[in-house]
């Protein structure tokens, strides 16, 4: 594993491009955040990242794997998966959940389902059924399903869109954590919280993509406010520029 | 829901397995003593242990391999009401609501109609198959070309189909039947009923059974992973595309193997899994094992209500488990489609 590679990735729906000649390369660490207005084209790229089928032209490596031609065995250890929405349809618990991503990596040692629960801050939770858990607790108990085979990549879709404030932190902080030794892409809505937590951004718009650098190189290019159409002021805070939308009340 | 105060439930416990099987004991004595004279316990224990007498050959020549035939169609529809609801992800999926059933229904019915030069042993169940398959892809395929996935859309697509289907089945009847053929032997065969099999019947029925409930088995992961969503699925190892195909297969030939040898019964591989879920969760390992025991239970305890209801008459297996597993269904069904 040694990063991941876009190479001319294009997807077309009824004859409009949604994914539009897009290349980038990554290294094979740091938390990535991809932004950009609604139909830009994210959660599109976010599935072909993960090896989601989606018609497509154009490639996608990790290392030397061509991410589309992976057998489903070896994708489902190499890349985890957070889709925007996730709703069982029957009423599991955490722990189920939590076994059947532990599943996919047959070398994992014993007692790592319950180390995953805990860690997850679900210990005594483990047992519940999922229509009683809180959107904290789903959240949680889906990362833990997610990370526990800890795979090279992991992409995640808008994690903190039911999530509440202190929720959606504490979970950049988990990804930010993955970060340090293995690749996060993150689709983020939240400007703020991307710009703090992200070490590199990519920002699409209209299916292109118009930005990859550091955080703090796109927050500096003032490309967000063009893409998003908003103003945006910058604050530095421990070394870090964090951009935050002007909400125009004065 | 109350789910809160419900204890944790996963997995097919010992003590549950004993349960259920003294369950099926239980309803195998009863269905050995009912009839339209009802044995005693003491006749019961008198025929089992080979007393040779006129009345113990009635119970162990006649009654005790219809009530094994019973058992073993009960637990072929339990199997396969939980591949459906494993498969549609849906816990209103029933083979005999999504058209599966019919489909079988006319493969059987071409088969004891036409003459095929080919013995119905072999011809009967392979146009069972048939028919349950194209079924059940015709009901998938309605259901994702028009983007259905709610559990009503999908009921009634599955009801068109099954309406289709029994039209169709009516027609074969009335176009294939002449004197040579009593279509009284057709139509109770549909309304569903156990024929009582001889000994070779008996032995491939078990065998069957087996080999139904070992293929039903080696879908029990990939049915746990579609349950949290093919993406989810497919993030997690699961071939979907080619999982969905073979699970459609099993569950034909399950559907197949339980039409051939017990007709049209409804309801029960909707109660069965509906039940077994209550008692094993929803993992489908031990999920497939309730709902086989449970089925065979039902299945036993309906047919000896059929024999023993209304003497000399035989009321039809369907009716019983349609008449008491029908407002099952409607209970469900409102449950399920309240905001």
């Amino acid at each position: 594993m040694t990063g991941l590679v876009v190479h001319k990735l294009t997807v077309m729906r009824a004859g409009r491009p949604i994914l539009d000649d897009v290349s980038f390369t990554c290294p094979g660490q740091g938390l990535v955040g991809l932004l950009g207005p609604n139909g830009a084209g994210k959660s599109t790229l976010a599935r072909l990242l993960a090896g989601q089928p989606e018609a497509h032209a154009g490639a996608i490596r990790i290392g030397e794997e061509d991410v589309t031609a992976l057998a489903a065995a070896r994708r489902a250890a190499m890349i985890g998966y957070m889709p925007q929405a996730f709703t069982p349809h029957w009423d599991i618990s955490p722990r189920m959940l939590v076994e059947m991503g532990a599943a996919r990596r047959p070398d994992l040692p014993p007692g790592i389902v319950r180390s995953a629960l805990s860690e997850a801050g679900l210990d005594g939770h483990g047992d519940r059924l999922w229509s009683t858990l809180s959107g904290g607790e789903k959240a949680r108990a889906l990362f833990a399903a997610v990370t526990v085979a800890d795979p090279a990549v992991l992409v995640v879709d808008e994690p903190g869109a039911s999530l509440d404030i202190g929720h959606r932190i504490r979970l950049m902080g988990r990804l930010a954590a993955r970060g340090r030794t293995r690749l996060v892409v993150a689709v983020l809505h939240d400007i703020e919280l991307a710009t703090a937590w992200c070490d590199r951004l990519l920002v699409m718009d209209e299916g292109r993509l118009v930005a990859v650098d550091t955080a703090g190189a796109v927050v500096r290019s003032g490309v967000l406010a063009t893409v998003f159409g908003v103003a945006f002021e910058t604050m530095v805070s421990g070394g870090v520029t964090i951009a935050r939308p002007v909400c125009g009340r004065d | 829901m109350n789910a809160a105060i419900t204890p944790p439930r996963d997995g097919f416990t010992i003590r549950l397995a004993m349960l259920l099987g003294l369950g099926l004991a239980l309803a195998v004595c009863v269905g050995l003593a009912a009839g339209h004279d009802w044995a005693s316990p003491a006749r019961l224990l008198a025929a089992l242990t080979g007393d040779g007498s006129l009345d113990s050959r009635l119970i162990t020549d006649w009654r005790l391999p219809r009530v094994l035939a019973a058992a073993f169609v009960g637990a072929l529809l339990g199997i396969g009401g939980c591949l459906f609801q494993g498969l549609f992800r849906n816990p209103l999926a029933e083979p005999y609501l999504l058209g599966s059933a019919g489909g079988a229904a006319v493969g059987a019915t071409v088969a004891l109609l036409v003459p095929l030069g080919m013995p119905q042993a072999v011809t009967l169940p392979v146009l069972a198959f048939c028919g349950a398959w194209s079924a059940t892809v015709m009901v998938l395929l309605i259901g994702r070309v028009s983007g259905v996935v709610d559990a009503a859309g999908l009921l009634l697509a599955g009801v068109a189909v099954a309406a289709i289907l029994g039209a169709l089945r009516s027609f074969l009847m009335l176009a294939l039947s002449d004197e040579s053929i009593s279509l009284q032997v057709v139509l109770s065969w549909m309304l569903g009923g156990i024929q009582t099999p001889g000994t070779a019947g008996l032995a491939a029925l078990a065998v069957l059974t087996g080999a139904c409930l070992l293929l039903a088995l080696t879908t029990a992961r990939g049915l746990d992973l579609l349950g949290l969503g093919e993406d989810m699925a497919r993030s997690f190892g699961l071939d979907v595309k080619g999982f969905i195909a073979v699970t459609i297969l099993v569950g034909s030939a399950v559907v197949a193997v339980a039409v051939a040898f017990g007709g049209l019964v409804a309801f029960i591989g909707l109660a069965a899994p509906h039940l077994g879920r209550s008692l094993v969760g929803p993992r489908h390992r031990p999920l497939i094992l309730a709902s086989a025991l449970i089925g065979a239970i039902a299945v036993v305890l309906a047919d000896a209500l059929a024999r023993a209801a209304l003497p000399p008459a035989e009321i039809p297996l369907g009716l019983i488990t349609a008449l008491a597993g029908g407002p099952f269904f409607l209970v469900l069904l409102a449950r399920r489609l309240r905001p």
